[in-house]
Formats: structure tokens, C-alpha cells, sequence
């Protein structure tokens, strides 16, 4: 598993607020090149094909480009908005003939969910904060955290490709989880 | 409202990667549209997944930036658009406004049901409301039964389900839900698996549903 260097978060955050306010297309460029290859790579990974991987990432993009306007930097990076727009692309695309209103569900819950007071300023920090606490789990642990928060595995499809008991699987989550809970805790 | 049984890691994962079959999805949903804990959760695994897409490997793109955005490309989207959803019914969760909903059909003594169509899923999805104290009858399932609950209670062997509550239950439970003998219960379920007479809800429906 390859794994780089976290960028530096608001870099990404201001490019898009540059698209906001002025169409800025050095901006656009920016981002496409350093998201839509990720966004590319992560769902071949994934299984999807490289054609069908290719046009989700084409169109999250898009969409970046075209609802800029409602990023929120307070409320999630960059990266954590791109990933639910590649999420939802790619429901709608893989559940095309089955006229899938699951995307739709994940808008409504976005839209404006009874916030607490302080929730735009700790959705940043929590980004960052996650972050931080990633780069400190073990390479086992972040392999199961990838297959099944990024992939989407049940616990039992981890179990089955990484070759290893299905207790070490919810073993090596709860850790996961836990390490990086506690990282939040006084955000609470 | 004061929330007691969450969605395990598990099942808010699921969901949160898309993965979820989308009647299961939707209960999910209807629970994290009134509690805000859950939603939290929900956020940190999302915030997970653009860290995990930040440090992910890249694969060479077919076409640059500045293809995306010369031409009409802008003006292309993603498929038809889906049919606009139904003025919204007071009362109900705003996360069922996309789909259609059946008419109140009573299937037995102060018990009725409503179907929500979800076109593709495998789960079949339906509100369910029961007068108070009505008792259910004692089940297993063979498949999994996902319920949030909308308003009122109920009770079984793993506890009290009250409004906001999701309650996850798969073949490996054997319950007798009771409902609350003042408040009764309205609630959205979705059902798995094909089998006959696969939960306490299946069980009661299934003549009615063909389940």
C-alpha cells in the first residue's frame, strides 16, 4: 500500500473558495491534479473499472467546480467534501438503472442537519485533528480502516482479503476508532 | 428526544461509504436526520474517508483540467434527472421526500402499514404503526430487520426502542416486541432476505406484501 504525506488542508480549502468567488481556473487545474487521480485510483481499487473510474472522477470534479459556491471551509476540508461528492457520484452512477434516490437521501441529511453551536468551528478541527491521529495508527490498522470506511467491506470481506480472523478485524477497528475518537474528545 | 440504541460502527460505515443496500440505507438515514450523536459519528467517518483520499495513491487521469472545463462539458450531468420527489407530508422524515409512499392498509387489529418504495433495494422498507399495548408475535429472523422509530415505543428482550431509536436485528435475535400501552408506536422498518416468516414484521405482512 502506497500512502503519502497528508497535504496541508487549507491550501485545498482556499483553491476552492478561489473558484467561488472568481472562476478561478489555475485553481480548478490545481485541484483536478491532485484529487481526481486519488479519487481515480481509490475506486480501482475499489474494484471499479478504469473507464468507469475515470468518468466518476471526471464528474466529482465537475461537481466541485459547480457547487463551490456552497463549500463551507468551517465546516469540512476540502478532501472530506470532495470524498462525499465521489461518494455520491458514484452511487448515482453505479445505480443508474435502478434511478437510485440514495444520493438524494445523503443531500437531506447535509442540508442542514440541527447543528450544534460550535459544530462549524470543530468540523475543521476535526479534520485536521483526524488527520493528525491517522498518520499515528499502525500500518495494520490503517489497512483495515481503508477496506472498510473507504471501501465499504463488511468486517467479514476485510476478514477474507486481508487472510486474517474476523476477530482481528473488529479488534483492530475498535483501536482504530477508539485512537482516533479519543483524538476529538474535548471537541465534544 | 432522548436516544438509547445507535447504529453499530458497522452498519454507520456502510453507509457512510455508500455500500448500504439502499433500503437499509434509508432507515440508517431516518435515524441520523433526529440524532445528532449518530451524525457526529457519521461525520467522523467522513472526514476519515477524505483523509484516506488525500493520502491514497493517484492514477493518471484520461483527460486534463482544462479539457473538463473548454466545450459543453460543463453543461453535461450525470444521467436523466430523477422525477421531482413528492411535496413532502407533514410529519414524516424529510430523508423519505424522494420516494413514494403507499397508502395506510390496516393488516390486522390496530396495526397498519405503508409501503416506501425503493426501486432496486434489496430490503423491502415500510412504516408500520400499532396501537397502544398491541403484541407482537414472538419471532426469529433469518435475515436482517433494521427499524428506527418515529414516535412512541416498544418494547422487547434487548430493551426499550423509543422515538429516535434504531434497533438492528439480524438472525441471531429472538424477540416479542410489545408496544407501549400508552403512546403505542409509528415506525420505518427495512426487511432482508427472501424467506417466509423472517421477522416479527415479515411474519405479519408477508401475506399481505408477498415478502
Amino acid at each position: 500500500m502506497q500512502r503519502g504525506p497528508f497535504v496541508p488542508l487549507f491550501d485545498h480549502n482556499a483553491l476552492i473558495v478561489a473558484i467561488a468567488r472568481s472562476a478561478d481556473r489555475e485553481a480548478f487545474a490545481r485541484l483536478f491534479d491532485h484529487f481526481a487521480p486519488r479519487v481515480k485510483g481509490l475506486l480501482m481499487k475499489a474494484g471499479t473499472s478504469a473507464e468507469l473510474a475515470e468518468e466518476v472522477a471526471q464528474e466529482t470534479l465537475l461537481a466541485v467546480w459547480r457547487k463551490a459556491a456552497m463549500f463551507d471551509p468551517a465546516k469540512a476540508s476540502a478532501g472530506t467534501w470532495i470524498a462525499t461528492i465521489a461518494r455520491n457520484l458514484r452511487i448515482d452512477i453505479a445505480r443508474r438503472e435502478t434511478r437510485s434516490r440514495l444520493s438524494q437521501v445523503y443531500e437531506i441529511l447535509d442540508e442542514d442537519g440541527p447543528e450544534q453551536p460550535d459544530a462549524a468551528v470543530s468540523g475543521a478541527e476535526r479534520d485536521v485533528r483526524i488527520r493528525a491521529a491517522m498518520t499515528e495508527l499502525s500500518p495494520d490498522q490503517y489497512r483495515v480502516v481503508e477496506l472498510a470506511f473507504l471501501e465499504g467491506l463488511s468486517h467479514q470481506d476485510v476478514a477474507r482479503r486481508l487472510a486474517i480472523p474476523l476477530g482481528t478485524v473488529k479488534s483492530r477497528l475498535r483501536l482504530a476508532m477508539s485512537h482516533l475518537r479519543g483524538k476529538l474528545e474535548d471537541l465534544r | 428526544m432522548s436516544v438509547a440504541h445507535r447504529p453499530s460502527d458497522e452498519a454507520l460505515a456502510a453507509f457512510a461509504t455508500g455500500q448500504l443496500d439502499e433500503g437499509l440505507a434509508l432507515v440508517v438515514a431516518t435515524h441520523l436526520e433526529v440524532d445528532a450523536e449518530s451524525r457526529r459519528r457519521l461525520r467522523d467517518l467522513q472526514s476519515v474517508q477524505g483523509a484516506l483520499l488525500d493520502a491514497s495513491a493517484p492514477v493518471a487521469m484520461q483527460v486534463r483540467a482544462s479539457d473538463l472545463l473548454a466545450g459543453d462539458v460543463l453543461t453535461h450531468g450525470i444521467g436523466e434527472p430523477l422525477p421531482a420527489a413528492a411535496a413532502p407530508e407533514a410529519g414524516l422524515p424529510r430523508v423519505l421526500r424522494p420516494y413514494a409512499l403507499g397508502p395506510w392498509r390496516p393488516i390486522g387489529i390496530r396495526i397498519a402499514m405503508r409501503r416506501v418504495e425503493v426501486p432496486g433495494a434489496e430490503a423491502r422498507v415500510f412504516l408500520l404503526r400499532a396501537g397502544p399495548g398491541v403484541a407482537l408475535p414472538h419471532h426469529k429472523h433469518s435475515g436482517l430487520e433494521w427499524t428506527t422509530i418515529l414516535s412512541g415505543a416498544y418494547e422487547h428482550e434487548y430493551g426499550r426502542y423509543a422515538a429516535g431509536d434504531f434497533d438492528e436485528a439480524d438472525a441471531e435475535h429472538v424477540h416479542t416486541p410489545r408496544v407501549d400501552a400508552v403512546e403505542g408506536c409509528i415506525c420505518i422498518a427495512a426487511v432482508t432476505g427472501h424467506v417466509l416468516f423472517q421477522g416479527w414484521l415479515g411474519r405479519l405482512l408477508q401475506p399481505l406484501v408477498r415478502l
